[in-house]
């Protein structure tokens, strides 16, 4: 690895922190699609901020940028609160506006500035390396690392400050405000967290990534934890883990380093959507699947409970009755020897004493919904896992 | 009666675009009563509570707990919202949620620490859910989550508690376990003030009652006002109730 290479990789997963923080709260929100809106329309004030300042990583630049984006974030509440449209619709009509206005502005100034729209939308991490801050003629490193690593320790900080202001405000807004937490002040704030973070990370990874960066290690964290600081440090971990490992696939593809980070950052969420061991695809199929055993179990042993002619409770018998297909029954049946439920004495079913006893204590719980007593029972049986 | 005033609350007026939800509400809740609201949906009952609290701002009119504005009074009063308010899949456990109530006599900032968190655990021993402690709040059900709701605003250990619908969708023992609550806190002369939708548990519940359709129809002791009349006015129809013993 050269040193370029290290710096590429270093500037990637600090972007990738810094979009992973208030990513999590946007997603926690219901805000996704702000993060969207954010990154088009901050178009325009990169530009106006282009032709004042003539540097692409002022930090003015930068403000009047980030100020473009909470304006967004205002008019399309603004639009919101008429009550005529909806907020996705909302969202749909601020941003598109801004951008275009922002495009438009490249296009008639093109001879001047070295801005195009590629490079806007999807960035230019290679390029990165080639911009160096040189303090009293001393090479410190690029630009872009300095830009997003201030931009990082703020988020930081300000996380670390007003972390139980930022879990009140986004679990309970009502309850936060009758404390006297300002929820619009909290909500602004991270509006601005947004914006800037957006901006810094835009020279490097473009308007389309900046929010890939936001919301899937957010998104996939959600489908793994319950717990908002784990959720948290998850969505760190998957940011720059699909930084580092999209960099490397971009290496080895010869292909655009964001384009790599995004796939991976969707294959990603893939694997966690399938895989989650309790939220995922699979895991609820499964559950599903046990839910529909145990309720049949019960319809099974309470069958057996109802009747004491022997009549009704012969094995051959049980299959036609009650109207399970052969495979059904068996499962059924399988499960409740396991668990000691029933015994089979010549092809006559009975329930034994434990199955007696659960039998009723499931029925009780289902009438009743009281959760006390079947606190046992929960980890043997999904059904009461509610 | 001759008591303190715990809430005042004068020429209230509120609107959401433009249409009042609430008009020109005046009324005065004595110290150390357990009051419900009650109306028909749209009245603006929890929109009082809510511009009360500070939470919605009125165009008109002032609220004053003890004889002073809300946001000087913050720390004497807790509120519980409806429960479908919050997003009850958020990743954090019944504990947390609890251990928020403590947020505001903290203030910016600061963390709850161990003092805290043992006053959340007592709150939660109090409406007997010290078992579920660490559980993932999507994980209890609708009784659960409105107990762990009450254990939040007990924590806030505050003189009056504004509680917004705290029996909706919940089972009857968790009703009565939370009644009885509110009965304690009435009796150690704290001030209660509830919506409330169930009028046949009104009398049995209650001792104080506002009426309340956008206007207020009446407010005063249960055994006073509670009657056919003032039911008709608030919700326009022929209200019969039984009133119970």
């Amino acid at each position: 690895m050269n040193s370029a290479q290290i710096e590429i990789q270093l500037i990637a997963s600090l972007v990738a922190i810094a979009c992973a923080i208030p990513g999590t709260f946007l997603v926690l929100r219901k805000m996704a699609m702000i993060s969207d809106a954010i990154s088009h329309s901050i178009l325009p004030g990169i530009v106006i901020g282009f032709f004042i300042t003539q540097d692409l990583n002022s930090p003015l630049l930068i403000l009047l940028a980030a100020l473009t984006g909470v304006i967004t974030v205002v008019l399309v509440e603004r639009i919101q609160k008429t009550g005529l449209v909806k907020e996705d619709t909302a969202i749909g009509l601020v941003f598109p506006a801004l951008f275009s206005i922002g495009v438009i502005m490249i296009a008639k100034n093109a001879n001047d500035i070295h801005l195009d729209v590629d490079a806007v939308l999807l960035g230019e991490l290679a390029f990165a390396p080639f911009d160096r801050l040189i303090i009293s003629g001393i090479d410190v490193g690029p630009k872009s690392l300095w830009i997003i690593g201030s931009i990082l320790m703020a988020t930081i900080g300000l996380l670390i400050a007003f972390f139980k202001e930022l879990k009140i405000s986004t679990f309970d807004v009502g309850l936060a405000a009758s404390l006297g937490f300002s929820p619009a002040l909290i909500h602004y704030g991270l509006m601005t967290v947004a914006s800037v973070t957006t901006v810094g990370a835009f020279d490097a990874v473009g308007a389309i990534l900046v929010v890939a960066l936001m919301i899937a290690p957010a998104a996939s964290a959600y489908l793994l934890t319950t717990d908002l600081k784990k959720m948290l440090g998850l969505a760190i971990v998957f940011g720059v883990f699909s930084a580092i490992s999209g960099y490397w696939l971009a290496h080895w593809l010869d292909a655009s380093i964001a384009g790599s980070i995004t796939t991976i950052l969707g294959l990603l969420f893939l694997v966690i959507y399938l895989f989650a061991p309790s939220k995922g695809l699979i895991a609820v199929m499964y559950r599903e699947k046990q839910q529909r055993t145990e309720v049949s179990l019960l319809t099974f042993l309470l069958h057996l409970k109802n009747h004491s002619e022997e009549r009704e409770r012969h094995v051959n018998h049980l299959q036609e009755h009650i109207n399970w297909q052969k495979v059904r029954a068996k499962t059924v049946l399988d499960l409740a020897l396991k668990n000691n439920m029933i015994v089979i004495d010549k092809k006559i079913v009975s329930l034994t004493e434990k199955g007696d006893e659960f039998t009723s204590l499931a029925i009780d719980y289902i009438i009743t919904n009281e959760d006390a007593q079947i606190e046992d029972m929960k980890d043997d049986f999904f059904l009461f896992r509610g | 009666m001759d008591k303190k005033l715990a809430v005042q609350i004068d020429d209230l007026t509120v609107a959401y675009n433009y249409k009042p939800v609430l008009w020109d509400i005046d009324l005065e809740i004595p110290e150390g009563v357990l009051m419900a609201i009650v109306g028909p949906n749209g009245a603006g009952k929890s929109t009082l509570i809510k511009a009360t609290l500070g939470i919605l701002k009125p165009i008109a009119g002032s609220v004053s707990i003890y004889g002073k504005p809300y946001n000087k009074q913050r720390s004497l009063v807790a509120y519980v919202p409806q429960k479908g308010s919050v997003d009850w899949d958020f990743p954090t456990t019944a504990l947390d949620v609890v251990l928020m109530g403590t947020y505001g006599s903290l203030g910016w900032i600061k963390r709850p620490g161990l003092k805290e968190k043992k006053a959340a655990l007592e709150a939660l021993e109090k409406v007997g859910m010290l078992p579920f402690k660490d559980r993932q709040i999507s994980q209890l059900s609708g009784g659960q989550q409105q107990r762990i709701f009450l254990a939040r605003a007990l924590v806030q250990d505050a003189s009056i508690y504004f509680m917004d619908e705290p029996f909706q969708g919940v089972d009857a023992t968790t009703e009565i376990a939370i009644i009885n609550i509110l009965k304690e806190l009435r009796k150690a002369g704290k001030t209660v003030i509830v919506v409330h939708h169930d009028l046949q548990t009104v009398p049995e519940y209650f001792d104080w009652v506002t009426f309340l359709n956008v206007k207020k129809i009446a407010t005063g002791p249960v055994k006073d006002i509670f009657n056919d009349d003032n039911l008709t006015k608030t919700y326009g129809i022929n209200y019969k109730v039984s009133i119970q013993e």
